[in-house]
């Protein structure tokens, strides 16, 4: 499902138009990104929880040719869902 | 690193910034949540603009003992969910904060690591070189090489068909394969002592090797490209005036092959895979039944390392169809699991209905393919 479609289905249900919905959820974004940015975890209720995880460095060895290389330590935005929905979808 | 953005503190951000109510923005945020769940139902996928995408991913059920009793037991299948961040986004997070110093210089040894590389295998290739040269040394044979070039530029000329450049090497390849054989052995058996007299002409040689070595490459390369049209158009030429082309050729070729094709061991090794006419014949011979396809999505050459359960990942998202693609290739593959590199592969579309895995019809080529492997 794409952004638009995600959209409509909130203007339904809240009664907001469709311009203020959009508004909406890209502050909402964007206060997850600057949030994410700094490092901070941020709950979603019901839903889980997005936290950038440090990634450590690594020796990677290339299949093909055998090189050892050093994989760079690196930030990744990692997500936690709630064990309640984790539950829900297991079974569809 | 430990703070953490609650839902009330995010509610009365988004609040504040968006200049409405916090009513109205804890219910927006809880329809979304109530939206992105429903929609991880229905669709599997929902995508979020600036953010990421959230997916819901099925793992598939796995057999598994019992660490206690020693039992067999299966796991059974479930999903789960994935999130995948956007890439902007991952730069972000990326490029801010303490991480970076130790980043900056990390990346400078990857890149070395990465240079290191073809470095070696130039290395490897000099040193292949330099064996090759200091066996040819021995044989004095540098006019040879001017005659070569010239009967190269004469080749297209005798040639009066349009298909111009593949295809007089293709022709004259047979030819050469029983000069050589011959010619190279008693060259090795001469061994070292004219070595250093030579040295001057070994830059010469270099140069004309590469040349000639590239010439044959790029000259492969174009008749693996061009391999269908070469071998049909040569089946009808062939048919018709097999003796014209193939003595005058002869002629030509055997003075000058007699004293250099030697330049040329290490490429005529290969040429045997190159001439496989017969094999690619009965291509049309035994079409496979693609009329249950839609069409083609395109012809995918095997590449060194990729394999057909690859293919299937590339081109439908789930390596579990590779049996349409042993289905739609049956005349070109024998045994799925170990195909020749340059093998083109057909990758047909596949319909809603062909996707399903349950059905009757796929897990039959599920079984033939299978089968096939052994």
């Amino acid at each position: 499902m794409l952004t638009k479609e995600l959209i409509g289905l909130i203007g339904n249900e809240t009664g907001l138009s469709k311009k203020d919905t959009e508004q909406l959820l890209a502050t909402m974004t964007a206060i997850l990104r600057e949030n994410l940015m700094a490092g901070k975890t941020i709950q979603l209720q019901g839903i889980g929880t997005l936290e950038v995880k440090e990634r450590k460095e690594r020796v990677i060895v290339h299949p093909k040719t055998g090189n050892r290389t050093v994989s760079p330590s690196k930030k990744q935005i990692a997500f936690k869902p709630v064990a309640n929905m984790k539950d829900h979808l297991k079974k569809i | 690193m430990a703070e953490k953005l609650s839902w009330t503190e995010l509610r009365r951000a988004l609040a504040s910034r968006a200049g409405v109510s916090e009513k109205s923005a804890g219910a927006f945020l809880n329809s979304f949540n109530a939206q992105l769940i429903e929609a991880l139902k229905t669709e599997k996928q929902v995508k979020v603009n600036g953010l990421g995408t959230f997916k819901l991913q099925a793992v598939a059920a796995r057999k598994s003992v019992n660490v206690k009793t020693g039992e067999e037991i299966t796991i059974p299948g479930y999903n789960k969910i994935v999130f995948a961040s956007e890439a902007g986004v991952k730069e972000l997070v990326e490029s801010n904060g303490e991480g970076r110093m130790a980043n900056g210089e990390r990346p400078m040894e990857k890149g070395e690591g990465i240079e290191n590389d073809p470095l070696k295998k130039l290395g490897v290739q000099a040193a292949e070189i330099v064996d090759i040269l200091g066996e040819l040394g021995q044989s004095p044979n540098t006019e040879a090489n001017g005659e070569r070039l010239e009967a190269k530029g004469e080749e297209p000329v005798v040639e009066p068909e349009p298909v111009v450049e593949p295809e007089p090497v293709v022709e004259i390849e047979p030819v050469v394969e029983p000069v050589v054989e011959p010619v190279a052995e008693p060259v090795k058996e001469e061994p070292q002592p004219e070595e250093p007299k030579k040295k001057k002409k070994h830059h010469f040689w270099r140069d004309t090797l590469i040349c000639v070595v590239c010439l044959l490459i790029v000259l492969v390369i174009a008749f693996f490209f061009f391999r269908s049209e070469i071998s049909s158009w040569i089946k009808s030429f062939v048919e018709e005036n097999k003796t014209e082309i193939v003595v005058p050729a002869e002629e030509q070729e055997t003075p000058v092959t007699v004293t250099e094709e030697v330049t040329e061991t290490p490429e005529v090794v290969q040429e045997p895979e190159v001439v496989i006419e017969p094999q690619v014949e009965p291509e049309t011979a035994v079409e496979p039944d693609l009329s249950r396809y839609k069409g083609l999505i395109k012809t995918e050459e095997i590449t060194e390392g990729s394999r057909l359960a690859w293919i299937a990942k590339k081109y439908y998202g789930d390596q579990a169809y590779w049996p349409y693609l042993y289905d739609a290739n049956k005349d070109r593959i024998d045994n799925p699991s170990k195909i020749t590199i340059g093998t083109p592969i057909r990758v047909p579309k596949l319909t809603k209905a062909q996707k399903d895995t349950t059905t009757v019809e796929f897990l039959e080529l599920k079984r033939i393919a299978e089968e096939a492997i052994r």
